[in-house]
């Protein structure tokens, strides 16, 4: 038997000719069960930054499904995840987030109290029980797996998984250079989609969508913007990156070359706020007064941007092989369900999990990131709230145009004209291979 | 850094600029009254503020819900706060705490 057929005879739906996915992936409740028990239970998850957590005894509740961990930080340099439950009767030890201030976890039922390194410090009531259900080693707090990467906390509820670097590599070799750990939160918000989580976050393993779905970014040359004008790589593990061909950029207006970048960015700016921030949209649109010579601009751009991060005191790192520079733009996918899009020194940064118990529901979050002037004081995030996704005010423009479609395909899928969705090799190879790893889970 | 007295024990408490009355007293070394280590939940470490009450910040959402849902009605009115809720702008602020000691050593 092939890998393929093994993994047929163990998984409902299972992927087996990889350019042909069964609708039901993304619906059916015995597929979204053996997600949550095979899947989510295994796989190594960002769970939030590290700048949410800067002071020891700083928490955060992750949830994924029906588990909820706290990820703790237990030490200058240290952090834990625990299982969100008390070792008595099982109540949930903290919720959001916060700071276990003195040190202390304490359980809000009985008052039984935990140090954050998880050892037990105070035990209400223990004469009561049996010696042996209150002994020591009984009544540590539970931890899982938790490392770090790239300014975030990643937890793992599998004693046995590969190590996290195993798990995102390439991306930690190819993001590194472009300094994703220096960045830092500028907003972050979530919305609530009435779709799957894979299916939402689909939207982000392709670029050809942009013709059709955000035809401002043509700059009114549709014709123009070729589908072929991306690379796509497919990795190990499920990951998988995308990003501008040699050579593929679209040039829409050759005689007009300045100001075609300059509108460009412009729409990213306002757009989406995130990549192309107010900082670099000044040190592009200042670039009209330098002397034009055809061919060279876009070198001009990047050496402005670093030597404007240098004035600004921006710890812009200027990679050892420049040519990492090609990956600003492109979009890296860190499997299950975390992106990341980096752009000079920022990125869009994407989430996807299931929300709660239904499986055509899912809890998107987009994280606008960039690397702040030093001498900037670090601050916690401020989490800007959950949106609907037609939410005019809360959204820009690129957002909203994605977050429509989403919504819409995953009501296609039930379709009496539809059976299963077809994908392109050459564009659409990340999507077919995140389905054939997540099989790989779900057929251990 | 500003100066917080607490009585009956007439401790001078030097509360950092961000920093609550209860982290302040921990730091310093102070056994303060709580079972909830600071999660606005218990209500034992809450302080009558006797002096300086306009050097002190008003009460905060967590605060406010949690003197509402766990403070009996004759309890409430201004006087009572919370000390792991307690921000101060400037020295001179009084509070009436009893059980307040300093760690015995070891």
């Amino acid at each position: 038997m092939t890998q393929l057929d093994e993994r047929t005879a163990t998984v409902p739906f299972a992927v087996t000719d990889p350019w042909w996915i069964d609708r039901e992936r993304y619906y059916d409740r015995t597929f979204f069960e053996l997600e949550r028990d095979r899947l989510w239970n295994s796989v190594w998850q960002m769970a939030c930054r590290l700048e949410e957590i800067p002071a020891v005894g700083d928490y955060v509740e992750y949830t994924i499904c029906d588990q909820s961990v706290l990820v703790v930080r237990t030490g200058p340099e240290q952090i834990k995840g625990y299982y969100n439950a008390c070792r008595h009767r099982a109540t949930q030890l903290a919720l959001g987030c916060g700071s276990f201030r003195g040190g202390q976890i304490v359980c809000p039922f009985h008052g039984w109290r935990w140090n954050i390194d998880g050892s037990p410090s105070f035990i209400y009531g223990a004469e009561g029980f049996a010696a042996a259900a209150v002994a020591e080693r009984e009544l540590h707090l539970v931890e899982c797996r938790v490392d770090t990467w790239g300014g975030c906390v990643f937890v793992n509820f599998d004693r046995d998984a590969r190590p996290l670097r195993e798990a995102l590599e390439p991306m930690p070799s190819l993001l590194d250079p472009l300094g994703v750990d220096r960045m830092r939160v500028y907003w972050w918000k979530a919305v609530r989609l009435k779709a799957n989580w894979k299916m939402a976050q689909e939207a982000f393993l392709e670029g050809w969508h942009v013709m059709q779905t955000h035809p401002q970014l043509t700059l009114g040359r549709p014709a123009d913007y070729r589908a072929d004008s991306l690379e796509y790589h497919s990795y190990a593990h499920g990951n998988s990156g995308y990003w501008t061909k040699p050579g593929g950029r679209p040039v829409w207006d050759a005689d007009r070359e300045v100001e075609s970048i300059i509108e460009s960015s412009r729409l990213l700016y306002e757009g989406l706020d995130a990549m192309t921030l107010a900082r670099d949209m000044h040190v592009i649109e200042s670039l009209r007064t330098r002397p034009y010579e055809k061919g060279v601009f876009g070198a001009q751009l990047v050496q402005a941007i670093f030597e404007y991060a240098a004035g600004a005191g921006i710890p812009l790192p200027m990679p050892e092989d420049p040519a990492a520079l090609v990956r600003w733009g492109g979009v890296f996918y860190l499997f299950p369900n975390f992106f990341i899009l980096p752009q000079y020194g920022n990125a869009l940064v994407y989430r996807s999990r299931p929300d709660g118990d239904d499986p055509e529901a899912c809890y998107f979050e987009l994280w606008s990131v960039t690397i702040p002037p030093a001498s900037e004081p670090e601050v916690k995030p401020e989490f800007g709230g959950v949106y609907r996704p037609d939410d005019t005010s809360a959204w820009p423009q690129i957002p909203l145009q994605d977050f429509s479609n989403i919504e819409r395909q995953q009501r296609g899928l039930h379709s009496h004209g539809f059976r299963r969705l077809r994908l392109a090799q050459d564009y659409e190879g990340g999507i077919s291979n995140m389905h054939q790893e997540l099989d790989r889970y779900l057929s251990r | 850094m500003s100066r917080v007295r607490v009585e009956p024990l007439g401790a001078d408490i030097e509360v950092e600029a961000g920093e609550a009355l209860l982290d302040a007293a921990w730091r310093l070394g102070y056994d303060w009254p709580t079972t909830c280590w600071g999660q606005a939940d218990c209500m034992l470490c809450r302080v009558e503020v006797i002096a300086g009450a306009e050097l002190v910040e008003p009460a905060g959402d967590d605060e406010r819900r949690a003197l509402a849902r766990k403070l009996p009605r004759s309890e409430r009115g201004p006087g009572p706060r919370l000390a792991c809720q307690l921000y101060v702008t400037g020295d001179g602020v009084v509070v009436h705490k009893e059980g307040v000691r300093p760690l015995s050593p070891g």
